[in-house]
């Protein structure tokens, strides 16, 4: 899609008078290739805990102070809908347009479909949110009760929140961004202040793998850990409840997940509580509570 | 009559039993399994675990999770035994203050009888969860070939669990029990005993009036059912390996998956002749995907996997009836005990060997623990004639000369018994001679276990061999060893009584009961907040359930607000209680919510 046809575009929905808060009811007014790569590139590997990283922070606008950076400095990509339609006024930088790719997965699409939906909300949320802070929301909102009905045509509310939660948990992307953190404790209490406590923690740890005494580190890493065990664990319930799996055995080997939570699933025998794997796991309990918060999500487990 | 429980504590499976209106019948633990693993672990967040619980991670907290504690049970530090399990060992094996054997687990030192009683504390949990009153009593089994220290702390171990051991049997004697139960038989029987991590074959007599003789014994102690498992583990990382180039040993996670399967295939090819080990997502590739696992395997492959390792049990047969000097033909019956005699590769050879198809008469996991119960139930009651003749497990004597090992009571010698050997002087003019005691079977003394020393002075000064003196050894019912050295031309004597020892003193057994005590009194006490949190939180969640429909239907009038508000209230304060793990706050609210639970289901269902 070129710039020009996002003008007139853009020049068509002011003549509407339609505000950027709107739905989209057809094709998103951006490149939706471009979004795709963007909600990819910000999902780290499976393996790692979800993060909201330096590659998926969404508090930075594209504007002349990011473009013409040194060497070897890697731009962030665009995280948000909002930061998209800021960028489409004026040409995108070189480097950008130097990673597009062609998407023909369907899965892409729809995951940047299911993005550009909840995108559309962005404004009324924070200007630092980022897509965990966004994630999290929706799965607060959807869990709270029923949600308003799906943004997107087809997609359910289940589809929509699977969608964002993938686009921070997911796996199969390469992390191909970065952006040098000039004060990562400064970051970290920033983060933490947002209640981005993922990417606090990553922080925090970080920091502790350099210096294993740095009591702030310390205490934000103890306190994230609390925070983030609580959240999964409210969304878990009981630790006496019996987690049982639903899905049948014969499609089992077609889920997508890694041998982490291959072996937490591996645990759940109809019988033993939540506490009880969590005991049996031999991981610490935040990977733990993730993996099985996650299969949840996935409507692999249940927890009776 | 006062009950007293029957334990079988293994080296990987511990089972108990009582005797219930004459019959013996083994009480299953909460799971619902008639055996219990003999595994003690120590999660991360310092939680003890017991049993299954703590099988199923073994192999991710490999590090905290202690089995086959029997193996070190009453053994000295420098033993070769010892030393053995601390090269095969996960956990850490360090020394004790008495040159015994402790295991860390998570920085804290245990002591092996420590780690024992928490197996016999979880035995002792499931017959009193049955029974439904505390058990105090226990008959618990050994191995035939423990010697003296070991059985001495196998009775430590059930004194820190809170139990009073009023008898340790030997395992294949509780066997023989369990077959010879009110049958009037007089015949020589081998229990051919292959456990998950021992395999041992014990002859026996079993004589007039229910009299039960051990004549010979012998086994291997790093021989089980985890070599079998351990075949098959190396079967299918092998296949594994072939096919991905992938090592799934290098992931303790996968690994602890292919142990669980690798277990259950085993138990599977004994009722089925081919079944699939399935573990998807075993490993994730560099490619950032899962692989999945998926082989069958047949019994045959199994037999050919194992058929040394039954070979090896065969040998070890053939020796004992070698050394017992009793022919195949001289045993009328072969009893199967262990959970890998179910194994039909097993039975054959055994068949093959004694000549003989084994009885089947005995289950192999139960009859040890059901033969205990009922020896136990026999020393309670008086009208049981049940007679059980107890034999040393290992020949005892003294060190000669040489360092050579002359024996006065042999191996097998049933107890109480008495005997007495002359001896001379080794030196002209030797005023003293060091009496050293010892058990054990070989011919230099430095081979076997010494149970303690005592020196005789004021001998005549005479050339050497010309000063008698006479060693009397003399074991009493109870099991306790005497040894007097005495002058015959003096008179002049001198004694010793060898206890035997765990390698414990006094005081630190003591504070191992208060700690196990205490433990207990924490464990309950989680026990009674989990039931009371689970009825809470479920009658909670009803009553938020109908707080909709009930709100709708007094919405029209005042009447009934403040029966809403109330019911709010109690769940608050309910849900606090809970957070504050206020195990009497939220009992206290269970009536509460019960009462309101009630009322709201009945006004939903007036209206309806």
């Amino acid at each position: 899609m070129t710039d020009e046809r996002q003008k007139k575009r853009a020049a068509s929905r002011e003549r509407q008078g339609a505000s950027k808060n709107d739905r989209p009811t057809e094709s998103p007014p951006f490149d939706l290739q471009a979004l795709a790569r963007a909600t990819a590139f910000s999902r780290p590997p499976h393996d790692d805990p979800p993060r909201t990283g330096a590659s998926c922070v969404g508090n930075q606008t594209p504007d002349a102070s990011t473009r013409g950076k040194p060497e070897g400095v890697r731009e962030a990509p665009p995280s948000s809908i909002a930061e998209l339609e800021g960028g489409s006024g004026g040409p995108r930088s070189s480097m950008a347009r130097d990673r597009e790719i062609t998407l023909t997965d369907e899965v892409e699409l729809e995951r940047a479909r299911v993005a550009s939906a909840l995108g559309r909300e962005a404004p009324r949320m924070p200007a630092t949110t980022s897509v965990l802070t966004m994630a999290n929301a929706a799965a607060r909102g959807a869990s709270e009760g029923p949600a308003a009905s799906s943004p997107v045509g087809k997609l359910t509310q289940a589809d929509v929140k699977t969608g964002v939660l993938g686009a921070v948990h997911g796996s199969g992307a390469p992390e191909i961004t970065q952006r040098v953190i000039d004060d990562p404790a400064a970051e970290m209490h920033e983060r933490f202040s947002l209640g981005d406590y993922t990417g606090a923690l990553e922080l925090a740890e970080l920091i502790l793998a350099d210096d294993a005494k740095n009591l702030e580190a310390a205490e934000c890493s103890e306190n994230c850990r609390t925070v983030l065990e609580n959240m999964y664990s409210a969304r878990l319930g009981p630790a006496g409840g019996v987690p049982i799996v639903v899905v049948p055995n014969a499609h089992m080997r077609w889920l997508s997940m890694d041998h982490r939570a291959g072996f937490v699933l591996s645990l759940i025998d109809g019988k033993s509580t939540l506490d009880t794997i969590l005991d049996l796991s031999g991981m610490p309990r935040l990977d733990a509570l993730h993996i099985l918060h996650d299969l949840v999500q996935q409507k692999v487990v249940a927890v009776k | 009559m006062e009950k007293v429980i029957g334990i079988d504590l293994g080296t990987t499976n511990s089972c108990v039993a009582i005797v219930e209106n004459g019959v013996p019948t083994v009480i299953p633990n909460r799971g619902g399994y008639k055996t219990t693993p003999s595994m003690v672990a120590v999660t991360e967040a310092g939680k003890r675990l017991v049993g299954h619980i703590a099988k199923r991670q073994a192999i991710t907290n490999a590090e905290n999770t202690v089995y086959a504690a029997k193996r070190l049970i009453g053994r000295k530090w420098d033993s070769p035994q010892v030393k053995n399990a601390i090269a095969t060992s996960s956990y850490r094996i360090v020394r004790g203050p008495h040159a015994d054997v402790r295991i860390v687990l998570r920085d804290k030192e245990y002591s092996v009888s420590e780690v024992s009683a928490m197996v016999l504390q979880e035995m002792k949990l499931i017959a009193e969860d049955y029974l439904g009153k505390s058990v105090g009593k226990a008959v618990v089994t050994v191995p035939a070939y423990f010697n003296d220290n070991q059985r001495q702390a196998t009775k430590d171990a059930g004194e820190i669990a809170g139990l009073d051991v009023i008898r340790i049997i030997n395992e294949p004697t509780a066997a023989a029990l369990s077959y010879g139960f009110g049958k009037n038989v007089e015949r020589t029987i081998a229990v051919y005993d292959f456990g998950g991590g021992t395999f041992d074959i014990s002859i026996l007599e079993i004589g007039s009036s229910g009299v039960f003789k051990v004549i010979a014994t012998a086994g291997d102690t790093f021989l089980g059912g985890e070599d079998v498992d351990a075949r098959i583990i190396d079967w299918l990382v092998q296949g594994f390996k072939d096919e991905h180039s992938i090592d799934l040993r290098q992931d303790r996670m996968a690994l602890q998956r292919l142990k669980d399967a690798a277990e259950k295939a085993k138990c599977e090819l004994s009722s089925v002749r081919e079944t699939e080990v399935n573990l998807p997502f075993i490993i994730s590739s560099g490619r950032n995907e899962a692989l999945h696992l998926q082989r069958s395997i047949d019994r045959e492959t199994l037999d050919d996997l194992s058929s040394d390792l039954v070979e090896r049990t065969i040998d070890i047969c053939r020796q004992t009836l070698s050394d017992a000097r009793l022919r195949k033909e001289d045993v009328a019956e072969v009893l199967l005990v262990g959970g890998m005699t179910r194994m039909p590769k097993i039975q054959l050879t055994v068949a093959e060997f004694f000549e003989r198809e084994p009885c089947k008469g005995v289950h192999p996991d139960e009859s040890v623990a059901l033969g205990a119960a009922i020896q136990g139930s026999a020393l309670v009651d008086d009208k049981q004639e049940m007679v059980l003749l107890d034999v040393t497990p290992h020949a005892l004597g003294i060190m000669t000369q040489g360092g050579n090992f002359e024996e006065l009571i042999p191996q097998n010698t049933t107890v109480p018994t008495q005997r007495a050997k002359i001896f001379t002087t080794s030196r002209d003019n030797q005023t003293a001679v060091k009496i050293v005691v010892m058990q054990g079977e070989s011919e230099r003394a430095q081979d076997n276990e010494l149970l303690g020393e005592f020196i005789l002075t004021g001998l005549k000064r005479a050339t050497k061999g010309s000063v008698e003196i006479e060693v009397t050894f003399e074991i009493n019912a109870d099991g306790i060893v005497s040894v007097h050295a005495k002058d015959l031309e003096t008179g002049k004597e001198q004694s010793i009584e060898v206890t035997a020892s765990s390698g414990l003193t006094r005081e630190e057994i003591t504070n191992m009961m208060e700690g196990a005590r205490d433990y207990m009194v924490e464990r309950r006490s989680t026990e009674e907040f989990e039931a009371a949190r689970q009825e809470a939180e479920r009658v909670s969640a009803e009553i938020e359930r109908l707080f909709p429909q009930v709100e709708q239907i007094v919405a029209s009038s005042d009447f009934g607000r403040d029966a809403i508000e109330k019911a709010r209230g109690i769940v608050a304060k309910t849900r606090a209680a809970i957070s504050r793990r206020d195990a009497a706050a939220v009992k206290a609210e269970l009536d509460g919510l019960a009462r309101t639970h009630r009322m709201f289901k009945g006004v939903v269902a007036k209206t309806h």
